[in-house]
């Protein structure tokens, strides 16, 4: 147990100070320390202005340590100036550390607000409405902070009234709402926000732990049942309409073989075109050639400068026409020139 | 069908007096709003420090409300570009008054301590507080 020499003490708890909190307008604490502060005997005095100075009456402790003082609402007075003395007494010796002038309105801390309640309007609207257990609504401001399933971050907004309207909400996706209080400045000028209501639930899915297995649920149906229910379905399909030969013949007809109109070609005439057509005789005979005519080979003439021996050339290139080699003849354009080299 | 008519009239009455909200409360929020736009223009180095009532005694809020307009008229605004706002500020506030349910004795202004206009502003705005809430 550290038990500081005296002249530690103020500067312990001038810097500590003592912190007041006015809850809902039904009860006061003040603490002046923790665990922390020296293990001391602390009395407190506090008194409103005009009127003798009376003790705590329920001191809160810690560990033994008198930390706090719980005040009880008929001590106190609000707009009237509040003090507190705090008595610190070690070893005989007791050190008096005032606090600043206080004004109970403004330490005020509204309890959190109540009975959250959510209602579907039209235009994809959702309207948020609350209770207060402060008594006084005209002297409350109120803060709202939400988020869906699938935002990162908390969207937090001040409402004047006690109804908050969400103008656009997704029917794919589940909010969360809490809402706060606060003395507005109308009726004081406090810092405390209450603590945040407990949280009201809308959407799709009202608890988020069915959200992954009715996820899985639906995404199994999806992906596995109605691929198998299609492809049995399409079986079923193709065995009927193989089955009945009405409806088989429709969608598929034979194709028609017209080869028993042309029985008389192949059979009659032997494939002979002409004659079954009926294509007369002299026409056909104008277009079988009366002349004959030898076939023409043709070779490439080479260069003058060549050393190569011309036999040896001619010997090497056959002629790729079918048919003999023609013999040289005289009458022969070409075997003059290639004769001539 | 008189009757039908003062009926209807009367119903109508009665539905616009419960929608509206009290004018006492709209006039304390609107002064409260004033007091607010002081503050943010008030003058406080080297101003004048004024009395600023402050534990106000029950049933005597029109004479706390006296002690407060006569030191208001002495205020000045930080920058002179502010004073058409200030001014006006300053004329809707002084026209204000409370009722006095059953005052006895009051101490007199001059007994209160003197303050900076910031703080006197603020000791303003806490007394029509009380107003508003009670």
């Amino acid at each position: 147990v550290y038990v500081p020499t005296s002249g530690l003490i103020p500067q312990c708890l001038l810097l500590a100070g003592v912190e007041c909190e006015l809850y809902n307008e039904e009860y006061m604490t003040c603490m002046w320390g923790s665990r922390e502060m020296p293990t001391v005997n602390y009395s407190l005095f506090y008194w409103l202005l005009l009127l003798p100075k009376p003790r705590c009456k329920r001191y809160l402790q810690d560990q033994g340590v008198r930390v706090g003082c719980y005040f009880e609402q008929n001590e106190l007075i609000q707009f009237q100036s509040f003090h507190v003395l705090i008595n610190a007494s070690v070893g005989g010796k007791t050190l008096e550390i005032p606090s600043k002038r206080m004004l109970l309105q403004d330490l005020v801390k509204p309890a959190a607000p109540v009975n959250l309640t959510i209602r579907n309007m039209s235009n994809n609207q959702l309207q948020l409405t609350w209770a207060s257990p402060y008594p006084n609504d005209q002297c409350l401001e109120h803060a709202v902070k939400y988020k869906s399933n699938k935002d990162t971050s908390w969207t937090e907004l001040s409402v004047n009234g006690d109804v908050f309207s969400l103008p656009s909400v997704d029917y794919e996706k589940s909010y969360t709402f809490y809402v706060r209080s606060k003395i507005n400045k109308f009726c004081g000028s406090t810092l405390f926000w209450s603590e945040w209501s407990l949280p009201v639930f809308w959407g799709s899915n009202s608890t988020s732990k069915g959200t992954v297995e009715e996820q899985l649920y639906w995404f199994g149906i999806r992906t596995v049942l109605v691929p198998i229910a299609s492809c049995l379905l399409l079986l079923v399909l193709v065995i009927l309409l193989v089955r009945m030969e009405r409806v088989w013949v429709i969608l598929m007809p034979r194709i028609p073989n017209p080869s028993k109109n042309f029985d008389e070609l192949f059979i009659t005439h032997n494939g002979n075109f002409q004659e079954w057509a009926g294509v007369p005789k002299d026409v056909v005979e104008s277009f079988k050639p009366n002349y004959s005519e030898n076939i023409c080979y043709v070779t490439e003439l080479p260069p003058k400068d060549s050393h190569e021996p011309l036999w040896d050339s001619s010997n090497h290139a056959p002629p790729p026409m079918p048919g003999p080699p023609a013999a040289p003849n005289e009458h022969s354009p070409y075997w003059n020139s290639y004769g001539r080299v | 069908m008189k009757r039908m008519i003062i009926f209807c009239m009367l119903f109508f009455c009665s539905t616009m007096v419960l929608t509206e909200t009290s004018p006492r409360r709209a006039k304390y929020r609107q002064i409260l709003r004033k007091i607010e736009e002081l503050e943010s223009m008030v003058k406080e180095k080297d101003a004048e420090l004024l009395y600023t009532p402050e534990n106000f005694v029950d049933g005597c809020e029109n004479t706390t409300v006296t002690c407060f307009k006569k030191g208001i008229l002495k205020l000045q605004p930080a920058r002179s570009q502010d004073t058409p706002k200030f001014t006006k500020a300053i004329r809707i506030v002084s026209r204000f008054t409370a009722k006095d349910k059953q005052c006895n004795a009051t101490p007199p202004c001059e007994s209160y301590e003197k303050k900076t206009p910031k703080n006197f502003l603020k000791g303003f705005e806490n007394l029509i507080q009380m107003l508003f809430k009670n």
